[in-house]
């Protein structure tokens, strides 16, 4: 093969896995759009958060990396039943817009906890995820680092599990239910404060492991919440209420601001990677205003 | 039409003084009545009489400022929906509440929640119990669908289903809760004269089979005056009468308030 030829596959392969770590953050979003309606602002501190924990709880206590995973957890769940109880409960039927205004209140106060509970200093994160290049690969002198693959196998791994549980248990039909009406899903006896308690737990295990994952690859610092913005664009793309979109979105996402760095860079500037998706998002805003996969919104008038 | 021979039991609800107001509007207004086990109980009356305030207030959407509501011997001012849910009351709604994306199973399924409970963690992992109770519940479903003929729909997102079938659909979900008091706002709403006909039968053979009692709203006064056994006449929030279908129809306000009364003796 000829070296121009490695050199692409090389940037593929690379921007598909900045690409699942884009998807990750952009789960999280659609999990707890598609259930209450809410843009959740604080979705890209949430991982932050969790990683801060993992880190601090691995550090202060010296358990071993998968307890403090499970500990983790926990505090995520807990975190889900706080946020229900003191933020979501008071503002029911409230407009979007001051949901999402609470969750950008609700963004700070998780950054200022984790800083003051763990400090702000760059930490490593190290739960044993192996590192280093897949030698295989490295044979073809394409260069790929096992984390890359791993975080790309627990993506795949998360997306399935949570497709199942979506779509064949029953609560994940009272999610959908929920996500479809709120009044039906009332009179049939579901209750929301239960489902939301849930899909903000699960969010937050979907920002945990977003959270290790970046963590791991760059350490464990506050620019991690900077993610949560990429997945923006994510979300323009793939819709905000399709878990495929995400996937997709995330993916296509970090293919071509690779692509568009190394092929168009010397023509048009360098550091494309930085404003590359936003322009995508708004061109997508222009031609398919609801994504790959989102519900065309169709207005009776 | 054959009437059918059915113990009408005790009361199992009664509302006591119900009031009801948003800002300046008074929806109700001091209303009382009751519903008794095994009937079927017709509210009626013209357009914004308060006749799905008053069942919103029996399922819990509505709370009332005053009036006191008991069910099943329970007293209580206010009730939340699932609450109500979990006590035996289920609704269908007058625009059609379904979940328009998932498909008629799917749907109706989601009825059976309160009585499925293998926890998050088993639902998560999808094994085992989880998945052996799911198949039980999916055999109720069954029964439900082939009692209400909807077989051929099941796997059809209801969202792309025609409004009577819709209808359907929705009083499958609320039966798949096997509620004790079932509550239909219009259930004949906008229907053809055979759909209508198909959804008395089935509102009669809920009521006969399984024992439920029946609360339903409804314009089409032949459809009321043959199905139901007792009737209160509301208007305006206020409660106009109450009684068999026949004392309603001779009842002089109740005639007045559909009729509307000339007021030309006043003017002149």
């Amino acid at each position: 093969m000829s070296d121009s030829l490695l050199y692409f596959i090389e940037v593929t392969i690379g921007g598909l896995l900045a690409g699942v770590m884009y998807s990750l953050v952009a789960l999280g979003f659609v999990l707890i759009f598609k259930a209450s309606g809410i843009f959740n602002f604080a979705q890209g501190v949430m991982a932050l958060f969790a990683a801060l924990t993992l880190v601090g709880l691995m550090e202060k206590l010296g358990v071993p990396a998968w307890v403090a995973i499970i500990m983790t957890v926990g505090v995520m769940i807990l975190l889900a039943w706080l946020i229900e109880r003191m933020v979501l409960q008071h503002l029911v039927n409230q407009d979007p817009i001051i949901l999402f205004m609470a969750t950008i209140g609700l963004a700070y106060v998780l950054e200022g906890i984790g800083d003051l509970m763990w400090g702000s200093d760059v930490k490593v994160l190290n739960v044993g995820l192996p590192d280093g290049a897949v030698d295989w690969l490295y044979d073809f002198n394409i260069y790929v680092t096992k984390l890359e693959l791993v975080a790309a196998a627990t993506a795949a791994l998360l997306v399935a599990v949570l497709a199942i549980f979506f779509q064949k248990t029953r609560i994940g039909r009272a999610l959908r239910a929920v996500a479809d009406d709120h009044q039906a899903a009332l009179s049939v006896g579901i209750s929301l404060r239960t489902i939301w308690v849930i899909v903000w737990s699960v969010s937050g295990i979907v920002a945990l492991v977003a959270g290790i994952m970046w963590g791991s690859s760059s350490g464990v610092q506050f620019s991690l919440s900077l993610i949560a913005l990429k997945a923006l664009p994510v979300l323009i793309l793939g819709g905000f209420t399709s878990i495929p979109g995400a996937i997709l979105g995330g993916l296509i996402i970090g293919v071509g601001e690779k692509w568009a760095e190394i092929y168009l860079g010397e023509y048009i500037g360098y550091a494309i990677e930085n404003w590359f998706a936003y322009v995508l998002a708004l061109a997508f805003l222009l031609i398919r205003p609801q994504g790959l996969f989102g519900e065309k919104i169709i207005e009776r008038v | 039409m054959t009437q059918i021979e059915r113990v009408i039991g005790d009361t199992l609800l009664k509302v006591e003084n119900i009031s009801l107001g948003f800002g300046g509007v008074q929806a109700l207004s001091n209303i009382s009545f009751d519903i008794k086990e095994h009937e079927i109980r017709a509210i009626i009356g013209p357009n914004g009489a308060g006749k799905t305030s008053m069942l919103n207030v029996i399922n819990g959407f509505y709370h009332p400022q005053e009036g006191a509501i008991t069910f099943k011997g329970e007293v209580r001012r206010t009730m939340r929906p699932h609450e109500a849910a979990k006590q035996g009351i289920a609704r269908t709604f007058q625009n059609v509440a379904l979940f328009k994306g998932m498909s008629t199973l799917d749907n109706i399924m989601t009825g059976r929640n309160l009585r499925m409970s293998r926890n998050i963690f088993w639902q998560m992992l999808y094994l085992g119990p989880a998945r052996r109770e799911e198949m039980e519940h999916r055999h109720r479903v069954e029964e439900i669908i082939d009692f209400l003929e909807i077989q051929a729909i099941r796997r059809v997102p209801v969202g792309k289903l025609p409004y009577g079938l819709q209808k359907r659909v929705e009083l499958a979900r609320a039966l798949a809760m096997e509620p004790e008091l079932l509550l239909l706002d219009e259930p004949m709403a906008g229907m053809n004269v055979e759909e209508k006909e198909d959804m008395c039968r089935f509102i009669l053979d809920v009521n006969e089979q399984f024992g439920t009692t029946i609360a339903l709203i409804e314009h089409d006064m032949g459809v009321v005056m043959d199905i139901s056994d007792r009737v209160v006449v509301l208007d305006y929030g206020r409660k106009l009468a109450d009684g068999t279908p026949d004392e309603v129809r001779g009842n002089q306000d109740v005639i007045d308030a559909y009729l509307g009364v000339p007021h030309d003796e006043g003017e002149a």
